[in-house]
């Protein structure tokens, strides 16, 4: 049924296997016969569940906390345009680049450099080219406060009046009323960025004088997912070419300002964070149908869902839900051409455009496996050596805020200008910001001296002659080449407390240190499964989520390492009841009527070894990137976003999470995780936070369902009411699908002895099925046991 | 593997490399004589240059790495960045363009008088000269005031690059007068 139609709520209702039917066909189990569905059925909030799905709004799950209006990402009435300007330029044969139209109104600031930036180096040799650069163009007034160097460079001069003083007020209507912080886009760095599409023509054309006319049009907006415009602007600048006048700019502008994306609903932190980690394309679907439900009530149509399913097969739906939640369907109509485009539900900082980190890594793998050139030694950089795999030296680079140029000699600016943005991904991992801010995509010795004025920055060039002025960059990654080179010219790192801290403790162990493996740092083994999974074809996705948890681990080493040097740590809340010395046993408790007060964060080694090895590797990197841009604006970010973001202060999820991947813990301990967390973790946001350290790309709810096996019967009744909740919750459904038929059984199994209800062992679990499982259970719980 | 093979080569036979430099104004025929240079006896059409073109040639025993930049007044200021490292300027003048002689000259001048610049040979084109109402070789000398010069190797070669005459004369110039190895 759900081939014929698009996604219906209502259609689901109607039968009864509501919860588990439809939406979960990325669990790629065979389907245990009904029982489990039906089984979860009885469970009292699943039911509650598929009541919600039938009814929304009366707030009848407890788990769904939006039983208040969802709002959308981008309001039919909000005052933020989704693109503020279209530029016109063109190469003149006597003066040089100029720009020939603004809409709708000059752009103002210093015109002949945007008007260069239009118009990249070699355009001459090629037909067609793409860029991309950014204007630090402000929304207001004043902008020399903390960067000014960057705001002198880009736009000196550029404050349009009027234009963007909307969008600060709609900002802080929507903060207010939603229950998180959604504008980390501002989050102390000044305006957000305007970003600037741009193409570039050159025609042949013998009629006019020198033979050839070069034409460039821009797109300006901020919106970071600008390559969605790209066929848009393909079909505008065709048309100016026939008709040059501010008309043909003005249907562009007006056919993407009416863009509708209204109904991409706005999600919390946590939920953009699971969303992202989530390969289910239904997950939070839930958001969307309520979008439509709200605007359906806004239009007086009646609802979807009392209708019978039969007559809405005749009449298509109006609005249909999204195939993948992951991106949101639209369209923009231009000269009557309707064009599909689809933008990103969830908008991470420093994720801008189209790049591909495969690509990235893959351009600067291959020549280093088939011939690997020793790099000079610098301790920020060649953590792991001279042979230090090169996308490493890039990320150190980054994380230390070193001068980085990509060259594309030969290339098209484009491909150089996506190689910064992947750079800035990588070394962002849409957690630390500060990267696209000091990023110039495409840039040409036109702007050298601006360029040079900013301290740490990454760029895009296709000139050579910045091969032959290593004094102008600290580390050059050659595309055409792929290799990366480390300046003659680079500063040594300085000399720091922490790096003398461990020096002596390294003297100390040193014969401890010494056998120690050839990869403390893990990054080499890291890069190995990179590219073990780049290989395999796990697609951009799972590579970009597997940079991620590289950022959060390196953040959560950093913490670590401050903790053990200085004694407390900038990246760190302490929760409550959290003792701040790093001695501090996991796993405490510390009010003993209170579960939840289980000691211990942060990041977990399996020993004090491997914690001091992995230290010591990192120091200079840690010590490197205390200084940057990026680590005070995350410390910002800790304080006003990802704390306040986290419902549950004690305990703390992660660190006890980690505890049960990582260690061999005794069921003591173990057992009162599990009976921390159950307490723990009760509303639709506390889930949503245990969700987030349950990705499933590193193994979902499996170490939470490991409880179930539990030798306490409290600890196994505990985890079932956890497990029931997360089953119940919108996104928790998604993964407890995904958890393996073991623990489910297990689940089931437990939910009986506690309740003690008899009839369950009938519903489906034939004894074909039950016996060998079961068994395999008892041996998983015996395994646990021993451990 | 190869590349040190010719750079043995390279060391018996004496294959010098040399970084050039061409500039001069726009249209004077810089991309025609860069593309003659690397295309022999192909016809050329040119458009603009947009930023720089660079092409290696070898020519009697000399690698020459010739960047071309674009000539148009606003983008010269960015000529400066290119002398780092140059052992020759080709300055390449549209010998008919009397009108704009004394630009030419103003703009010779300020390269050649910049320190980076100081130890570079001068080669002077002296363009076009199949157009009408052109100037002859020395009279681009006296126009550019090459006289003036002190400390200075230069030469003025005539040429039609369209047709490529007078080109490999003036390269030829440049690798006999070359120094053994200032080369970096």
């Amino acid at each position: 049924m759900s081939i014929l139609l698009p996604y219906q709520p209502a259609d689901n209702t109607a039968h009864s296997l509501s919860a588990t039917t439809s939406p979960s066909k990325t669990n790629d189990l065979p389907r245990l016969s009904p029982s489990p569905s039906i089984l979860h059925r009885r469970s009292p909030s699943s039911s509650g569940n598929s009541a919600r799905r039938r009814s929304l709004g009366n707030g009848s799950a407890a788990l769904y906390p939006k039983s208040q209006r969802c709002k959308s990402q981008y309001p039919q009435d909000s005052s933020e345009r989704h693109v503020e300007y279209i530029l016109v330029a063109s190469f003149h044969i006597d003066r040089g680049p100029i720009m020939e139209h603004q809409y709708p109104a000059a752009i103002s600031g210093d015109e002949s450099m945007l008007a260069e930036l239009m118009l990249p180096d070699q355009t001459h040799v090629r037909s067609q080219d793409w860029t991309i650069f950014f204007l630090h163009k402000d929304t207001s007034t004043d902008e020399n406060d903390d960067d000014s160097s960057t705001g002198k460079k880009k736009k000196k001069k550029s404050r349009a009046e009027g234009v963007g003083t909307g969008d600060s007020d709609s900002e802080d209507a929507d903060g207010s009323a939603e229950e998180e912080s959604d504008d980390e886009e501002e989050g102390g760095e000044g305006p957000p960025l305007m970003y600037v599409l741009n193409l570039v023509n050159t025609k042949q054309d013998n009629t006019v004088k020198r033979g050839a006319v070069v034409k460039a049009m821009a797109i300006c907006t901020r919106h970071s997912f600008l390559h969605i415009y790209k066929p848009l602007l393909l079909l505008a600048l065709e048309d100016y070419f026939k008709n040059p006048y501010p008309e043909t700019l003005a249907t562009l502008y007006n056919s993407l300002n009416a863009m509708d994306l209204s109904l991409l609903p706005k999600l919390s932190l946590l939920e953009r964070l699971i969303l992202q980690a989530s390969n289910s394309k239904d997950i939070f679907i839930e958001k969307f149908e309520q979008m439509i439900r709200q605007r359906q009530i806004e239009a007086g149509e009646p609802f979807d869902d009392e209708c019978p399913p039969s007559p809405k097969r005749a009449a298509p739906p109006r609005y249909t839900l999204p195939r993948d939640t992951h991106e949101f369907e639209s369209k923009i109509v231009y000269n009557d051409i309707p064009i599909p485009v689809k933008v990103p539900t969830v908008i991470w900082p420093e994720i801008v455009g189209d790049f591909s980190l495969i690509k990235l890594i893959q351009i600067f793998s291959a020549p280093h496996s088939t011939s690997p050139q020793p790099f000079p030694i610098h301790s920020h950089l060649t953590t792991s050596g001279p042979f230090t795999h090169p996308i490493i030296i890039l990320i150190n680079a980054m994380l230390t805020q070193k001068r980085v140029i990509f060259l594309g000699h030969n290339r098209p600016s484009g491909e150089v200008a996506e190689a910064v943005l992947a750079a800035c991904a990588l070394a962002s991992g849409g957690i630390l910001r500060g990267f696209t801010r000091h990023a110039f995509p495409y840039t040409d010795l036109t702007k050298i001296d601006d360029l040079l004025r900013v301290p740490g920055f990454i760029a895009g060039v296709t000139n050579p002659t910045f091969a032959n002025h290593p004094e102008w960059w600290d580390v050059l990654c050659d595309l055409p080449t792929g290799r990366i080179k480390i300046s003659s010219h680079i500063e040594p790192a300085p000399v720091t407390e922490g790096l003398l801290y461990f020096q002596q403790q390294a003297s100390l162990h040193h014969h401890h240190m010494s056998n120690a493996n050839t990869d403390p740092s893990g990054d080499n083994i890291f890069m190995e499964e990179v590219q073990r999974s780049i290989t395999n074809r796990y697609g951009e996705n799972a590579i970009r989520a597997k940079w991620r948890a590289y950022i959060t681990k390196f953040t959560r080493v950093a913490a670590a390492f401050e903790e053990t040097v200085y004694g407390a740590s900038n990246l760190y809340v302490i929760g409550p009841n959290e003792e701040l010395s790093p001695e501090s046993p996991s796993g405490l408790q510390a009010d003993p009527l209170d579960p939840t007060t289980l000691r211990g964060h942060g990041y977990v080694w399996p020993d004090e070894g491997a914690k001091q090895r992995e230290l010591l590797a990192s120091v200079s990197r840690i010590e490197g990137w205390r200084t940057t841009r990026s680590y005070y604006s995350f410390i910002q970010d800790i304080a006003a976003m990802y704390y306040p973001s986290r419902p549950i202060q004690k305990p703390d999820l992660h660190h006890h999470h980690d505890r049960l991947r990582a260690l061999r813990l005794p069921p003591a301990e173990a057992g009162a995780i599990y009976i921390s967390f159950a307490h723990a973790v009760k509303d639709y946001a506390g889930i949503c936070q245990l969700l987030t350290v349950t990705p499933e790309n590193q193994a979902g709810l499996f170490y939470i369902s490991m409880g179930l096996f539990h030798p306490h019967q409290p600890v196994r009744e505990a985890t079932v009411e956890l497990l029931d909740r997360i089953a119940a919750h919108p996104a928790g459904r998604h993964f407890w699908a995904q958890l393996n038929r073991f623990a489910k059984l297990a689940f089931f199994r437990t939910k009986r002895e506690k309740d003690g209800s008899p009839q369950s062992p009938a519903l489906g679990m034939g004894p074909e099925s039950f016996g060998p499982q079961s068994l395999v259970g008892v041996a998983l719980g015996d395994g646990f046991r021993k451990s | 593997m190869g590349g040190s093979v010719s750079k043995i080569m390279g060391k018996i036979f004496g294959t010098k490399e040399m970084r050039i430099l061409m500039l001069g104004l726009d249209a004077a025929g810089k991309t025609t004589i860069l593309y003659k240079l690397k295309l022999t006896n192909q016809d050329v059409t040119t458009i603009p240059t947009v930023g720089f073109n660079v092409e290696s040639v070898t020519y009697k025993n000399v690698k020459f790495n010739v960047w071309d930049v674009g000539g148009q007044d606003k983008i010269r200021p960015l000529w400066r960045h290119y002398y780092s490292g140059t052992q020759g300027l080709i300055f390449v003048v549209d010998s008919s363009d009397t009108a704009r002689m004394e630009e030419a000259r103003s703009e010779l001048h300020k390269i050649i008088n910049d320190r980076e610049m100081k130890d570079a040979l001068l080669l002077v084109f002296a363009n076009k000269q199949d157009c009408p109402g052109h100037m002859s070789p020395e009279d681009v000398t006296q126009q550019l005031q090459l006289n003036k010069l002190k400390d200075k190797l230069w030469y003025v070669a005539p040429s039609v690059a369209t047709e490529g005459t007078g080109i490999f004369e003036g390269l030829a110039w440049l690798s006999n007068n070359v120094k053994t190895q200032p080369a970096k």
